[in-house]
């Protein structure tokens, strides 16, 4: 508990008091998605928190290996679908590595754009429903939303959906966008900079804003490594450790990026804030940087995508830096049509973890803050 | 930038429209039941009731306060549901309500209707006495509340002058603090318990901010020397440098002597520096402290003022990303309307407060000396054209015999309209901007410093008010 919060415990010493058991239950407007969280409350001070998941426990990886894998590529972007390429990529490339497929260069440089066209969306949408949670429900959580949409339509153009794109495939990308995509893009990476600009004005130095947020949810190196903490959460309590420079994948080691991360023993709310805000003004320079360096022409498929598409017999592991943190899947395959198992390590199960420990002794506003800090999908936790 | 002078133009006319009807409805139920009542029964044909029709025209004449708030309330939070909902639409690049009559002009009764059929449910071990009365004691003081103010508003009309008590701000006061009982007793009878602790914030929010609020009012009491509202809301005439916001009356001495000035007395406008600030140095040290205090107090009273009416930043007991409506979360149908106009009839009341005690009530803030340049020359012209014109001079003398329009209630009630939504719009842009504290930082802001802060600015006041010629 923090010394503000220890300051204004009242002494209640042989008076009689009870503790509330409530439910943070599954139908809650800021849990993100269907989480229980029991909260033991003495008044607003949380005592002991337990989440249960699973209510939005759907078999994905029964689906896995109960489709083939055409029929599965289709499926699995809603994992975690506000970051459907990275799943997709994952999948992607852990059948490319068991497969030994080459994937076209012109494709590498595709799957980068669009899924950190996918890392912006889904940024921005954690910014402005991170918003809501603290409160400011009417104004600000519109404003990321209208970038959204310039990158939906975009992505629309080139993948077919907006948010359920089916993109990334097994050796490369299922479509090359039109040539004045590339000029749309370029557009819109030259006036992103302005526009984070406006919601870092509002937010970033807000008061109000840095009240609820410094000092709050704090998340020592230790822990952080202890619970498996990926992505900001991870980056924000001192330790360099980013997929994309770290055991580089595609064509990252051609780029020039910066990964953002602390320096510090511990990282709270706020420095994970500020770290997704950072992330999304490099991930706009990367895009501006592949639409320099991508070629022009090239082929765009390295597997023939046929329904009967198989991968050899094996065992293989594949895993992107998606914004949550580190996606990775397990595959293990016989050569048949369908995966024999397929497990996916997503990053929000094990950021979640920390949950309940970081909750305890806070009141019950901070958990909307912490919670929120963490970035945490509930179809992702539940597959 | 996508530009969004279309959806303003709209929003504009959307004010506009249902500010004239407002006005229009509450002006003509007053005359009717005021003015054209009572002469109707005193003239020659109810000669048949006697004596007893001077009776029924003065219950007539003192009924009309009531009644005209009963119609306004309905109405007022018929528009400012719109209002709010439009105006958050502005500031977020959407349209709001648009489709539900003309340009969504009735939404809120669409809304109202929707709420009267919804089936009235109590939750299962509710305290149905408390469940019910909760909402009843919620909306009520925004009712008899709001009393005062419209004698101050209406500029002492005669028909309003029964409402004025000579303790008119404590009045309401007291009264807007009972409706902290009401969220208290809605949140615990729910047997819910998200509702209890949003009921428990309510009352440890109110409580908090309610001292800033009436020490930011009592310190305006005391540059008026006098808690009546009618007689604060007449030391604010004559232009914006003698509203209580710019040091409450401390200005008024400028103002006299611009007038002097311009008017060519010359040798008056020393004796009138002399009259308002007899200290010299002090004098002038002293107007800078109150024309600061004041705004500084006018800032610390809208502030208890969204606190008391849980609007955001203060909306913790019904945080909606944390406690899914908090006290209000069992309520539906008719419960749920009640509270809903009565949280924007407190807005409403509010934001009178601010404007009677702070910007002038009824007041053109315009100097007099400036307004003398073209005013009357004008307004004759204006009065030359209605009366001599043929056709118009008949509806004149029509309208002045039958006492529709009294000029001056009429300019200071319009006056007063365009403050107050101001300032109910001012609230609704916060609102769409800023995220709500947390329920210590909030406590904690109110009680360590703005309590201090308001203290402290009482105490300077008092002391600047010996060296210069305040309102009071």
């Amino acid at each position: 508990m923090t010394a503000e919060l220890q300051a204004v415990q009242i002494k209640t010493d042989g008076l009689k008091t009870d503790k509330m058991i409530i439910n943070m239950g599954p139908q809650h407007p800021s849990t993100h998605g269907v989480l229980r969280i029991i909260l033991t409350l003495d008044g607003e001070m949380v005592e002991h928190a337990e989440c249960v998941v699973g209510h939005l426990h759907r078999g994905q990886e029964w689906q896995g290996q109960n489709r083939t894998w055409f029929q599965y590529q289709a499926l699995i972007d809603r994992v975690d679908y506000l970051s459907g390429m990275f799943t997709s990529w994952a999948m992607a490339r852990s059948c490319e590595i068991l497969d030994d497929v080459v994937v076209p260069e012109r494709a590498e440089w595709l799957r980068v754009i669009t899924s950190e066209m996918n890392r912006i969306t889904s940024h921005l949408l954690w910014l402005g429903t991170y918003l809501i949670d603290l409160g400011a429900m009417f104004g600000f959580p519109f404003y990321p939303f209208r970038d959204r949409e310039k990158l939906f339509d975009l992505l629309e153009e080139v993948a077919g959906q907006r948010m359920m794109f089916n993109y990334i495939r097994m050796g490369g990308v299922q479509r090359a966008p039109k040539d004045d995509w590339y000029k749309r893009l370029e557009a819109f990476t030259n006036e992103f900079p302005d526009r984070i600009d406006e919601y870092e004005s509002i937010v970033t130095e807000n008061p109000i804003f840095l009240k609820r947020t410094k000092g709050v949810g704090l998340i020592t190196k230790a822990q952080a490594k202890d619970y498996g903490l990926t992505g900001p959460p991870l980056r924000a309590s001192g330790v360099n450790f980013d997929l994309r420079t770290a055991k580089p994948y595609s064509i990252y080691d051609k780029l020039k990026f910066k990964v953002h991360w602390l320096d510090q023993d511990a990282g709270d709310t706020w420095d994970r804030y500020i770290l997704r805000v950072r992330e999304m003004r490099e991930s706009n320079e990367i895009i501006k940087q592949c639409l320099e360096m991508m070629p022009k022409t090239g082929e765009i498929l390295g597997k023939k995508q046929i329904a009967g598409l198989r991968v050899k017999a094996g065992e293989g592991f594949g895993a992107v830096e998606s914004p949550r943190g580190v996606l990775g899947c397990y595959i293990v395959s016989n050569g048949s049509d369908k995966a024999v198992r397929f497990r996916w390590r997503n990053p929000s199960f094990s950021n979640l973890s920390i949950l309940p420990e970081m909750l305890m002794g806070h009141p019950l506003s901070d958990i909307m803050a912490m919670f929120g800090s963490l970035d945490i999908i509930i179809p992702d936790v539940d597959r | 930038m996508i530009s969004n002078s279309n959806e303003i133009g709209k929003f504009g006319q959307i004010s506009l429209v249902w500010l004239s009807i407002i006005f229009g409805v509450v002006w003509v139920v007053c005359w009717l039941v005021g003015i054209a009542l009572p002469a109707l029964l005193q003239s020659s044909y109810c000669e048949g009731l006697g004596s007893s029709a001077q009776m029924i025209s003065e219950i007539c004449k003192a009924v009309v306060p009531a009644v005209a708030l009963l119609v306004f309330i309905p109405i007022n939070a018929m528009f400012m549901v719109l209002f709010e909902r439009r105006g958050l639409a502005l500031f977020t690049m959407r349209r709001g309500p648009c489709r539900v009559g003309p340009d969504g002009f009735l939404q809120t009764a669409a809304d109202a209707v929707k709420l009267l059929f919804k089936e009235d449910i109590t939750p299962r071990g509710a305290d149905i006495a408390m469940f019910t009365l909760a909402p009843i004691i919620f909306f009520a003081p925004s009712v008899f509340g709001g009393l005062p103010l419209l004698a101050a508003v209406t500029n002492n009309h005669e028909l309003f002058q029964i409402t004025n008590l000579p303790t008119g701000i404590f009045y309401i006061l007291a009264a807007s603090s009972i409706p902290t009982i009401g969220i208290v007793m809605g949140g615990w009878a729910s047997n819910n318990k998200y509702s209890l602790v949003g009921g428990l914030r309510s009352a440890a929010q109110a409580i908090s901010y309610e001292l800033p609020l009436v020490l930011s009012l009592v310190t305006v009491c005391v540059l008026a020397q006098s808690l009546d509202v009618v007689k604060i809301a007449n030391q604010q005439q004559g232009g914006i440098l003698n509203w209580n916001i710019l040091g409450g009356g401390a200005l008024s001495g400028v103002d006299k002597f611009i007038a002097a000035g311009i008017m060519g007395h010359q040798g008056d406008a020393g004796t009138i520096l002399a009259q308002y600030y007899p200290d010299g140095v002090w004098s002038i040290l002293a107007t800078i402290v109150l024309v600061a205090s004041c705004i500084m107090l006018c800032g610390i009273y809208l502030t208890g003022a969204c606190a008391e009416i849980n609007r955001i930043p203060f909306d913790l007991p019904e945080a909606e990303s944390e406690l899914v409506s908090g006290y209000n979360t069992e309520y539906s149908g008719i419960k749920f309307a009640i509270f809903f106009l009565a949280e924007f009839t407190n807005l409403f009341i509010v934001s009178s407060i601010a404007v009677v005690m702070f910007f002038g009530a009824g007041d053109n803030p315009i100097p007099t000396w400036v307004l003398n340049f073209f005013w009357p020359a004008f307004s004759s012209a204006v009065v030359t054209f209605f009366t001599t014109t043929a056709g118009l001079s008949a509806i004149t003398s029509f309208v002045q015999s039958m006492h529709i329009i009294n000029p001056e209630t009429f300019f200071a009630a319009l006056w007063v309209i365009a403050k107050v939504y101001t300032w109910v719009f001012i609230a609704i842009l916060v609102r769409g901007t800023l995220p709500r504290f947390r329920i210590d930082q909030l406590m904690d802001f109110g009680w360590k410093r703005l309590v201090p802060l308001t203290l402290l600015l009482f105490i300077l006041v008092v002391f600047a008010r010996e060296a210069v010629v305040c309102h009071g």
